[in-house]
């Protein structure tokens, strides 16, 4: 039977665990697998100062006192 | 005619260069790295295999025993793509060498073994000693786990070497009658040839099979040890 040859063996056993442990696994070791993308939220740990909470209108450019 | 028969099993080598290195090495060529976010189709489906294989081995596992995961899906995608490989003609199959399997078996088996030793050293131990045994026959029921552990790599390696032989061998065995006999009984050599089909078929999924078997030995192996 010729796989009882064992002049073939170190070869064979070394090209397997190059392959196995080195090139298959640099193959799969890239595969990534990411969780469907989804809007992050936020939130602002600044409060606004009290006179800041509303906007009014009052703050537009063109209505603040004229310098 | 023995000669014959068992060539296709030799290792080969050209001119005296090995070139059973490249052949073993060939699987590899056919798993593309994914470079993108979105793959082309070959990388995706092989992804989608991937993960799908993945989810059903790991999920029986510790923490400790999905460290194992990049290690137990090239396993089983080297010995399913080696064996799927081997079934077309002429091409020879590596996992038909009864060396390569044991280099898979035995380091695999010896570092899931060694990590039950090292992390959970009584419970790695009790398995020798089933529960509930009758104090008289400890000893001997001692022996008999012992050796069964011992065995598991050698029945690892030869399982997936004699089911690989045994297949390959009886297509080339049906094959050569089927083919000597259309000249005999055409009748004949048809329902061959239908056998040599269904034959096929079995290999194929034999070639599959056989792959997720050692993996999932190696996986269960690994279970009892971490």
């Amino acid at each position: 039977m010729p796989q009882l040859d064992t002049s073939t063996w170190l070869v064979t056993i070394l090209a397997m665990i190059l392959t196995l442990f080195i090139l298959i696994q640099l193959k799969f070791h890239k595969y990534s697998y990411p969780l469907s993308p989804a809007p992050k939220t936020f939130k602002s740990t600044s409060f606004p100062t009290p006179w800041e909470t509303k906007w009014t209108k009052i703050y537009s450019p063109l209505l603040l006192p004229q310098q | 005619m023995n000669e014959n028969l068992f060539s296709s099993f030799i290792t080969p080598t050209m001119m005296g260069l090995p070139i059973v290195i490249l052949i073993i090495m060939f699987p590899t060529l056919l798993f593309p790295i994914p470079t993108r976010l979105i793959n082309n189709r070959l990388v995706s489906a092989q992804q989608w295999l991937a993960q799908l294989i993945l989810k059903q081995m790991m999920m029986m596992h510790s923490p400790k025993g999905r460290t194992w995961a990049l290690m137990l899906i090239s396993l089983i995608m080297f010995i399913g793509s080696t064996n799927l490989l081997g079934l077309l003609p002429h091409s020879f199959t590596p996992t038909t060498q009864l060396s390569m399997n044991l280099g898979m078996a035995i380091p695999l088996w010896a570092g899931a073994v060694i990590t039950g030793f090292r992390y959970k050293t009584k419970a790695s131990l009790a398995h020798f000693l089933p529960q509930g045994t009758p104090v008289p026959l400890i000893p001997m029921l001692v022996i008999i786990e012992t050796i069964s552990l011992f065995i598991q790599p050698m029945a690892l390696a030869v399982r997936l070497t004699a089911n690989i032989t045994a297949g390959h061998l009886l297509m080339h065995l049906i094959g050569g009658a089927a083919l000597a006999l259309i000249s005999i009984s055409p009748t004949t050599a048809l329902i061959t040839f239908i056998i040599l089909i269904l034959l096929t078929i079995l290999e194929f999924a034999v070639a599959l099979i056989q792959a997720y078997v050692f993996t999932l030995l190696v996986s269960l192996y690994l279970h009892d040890n971490t």
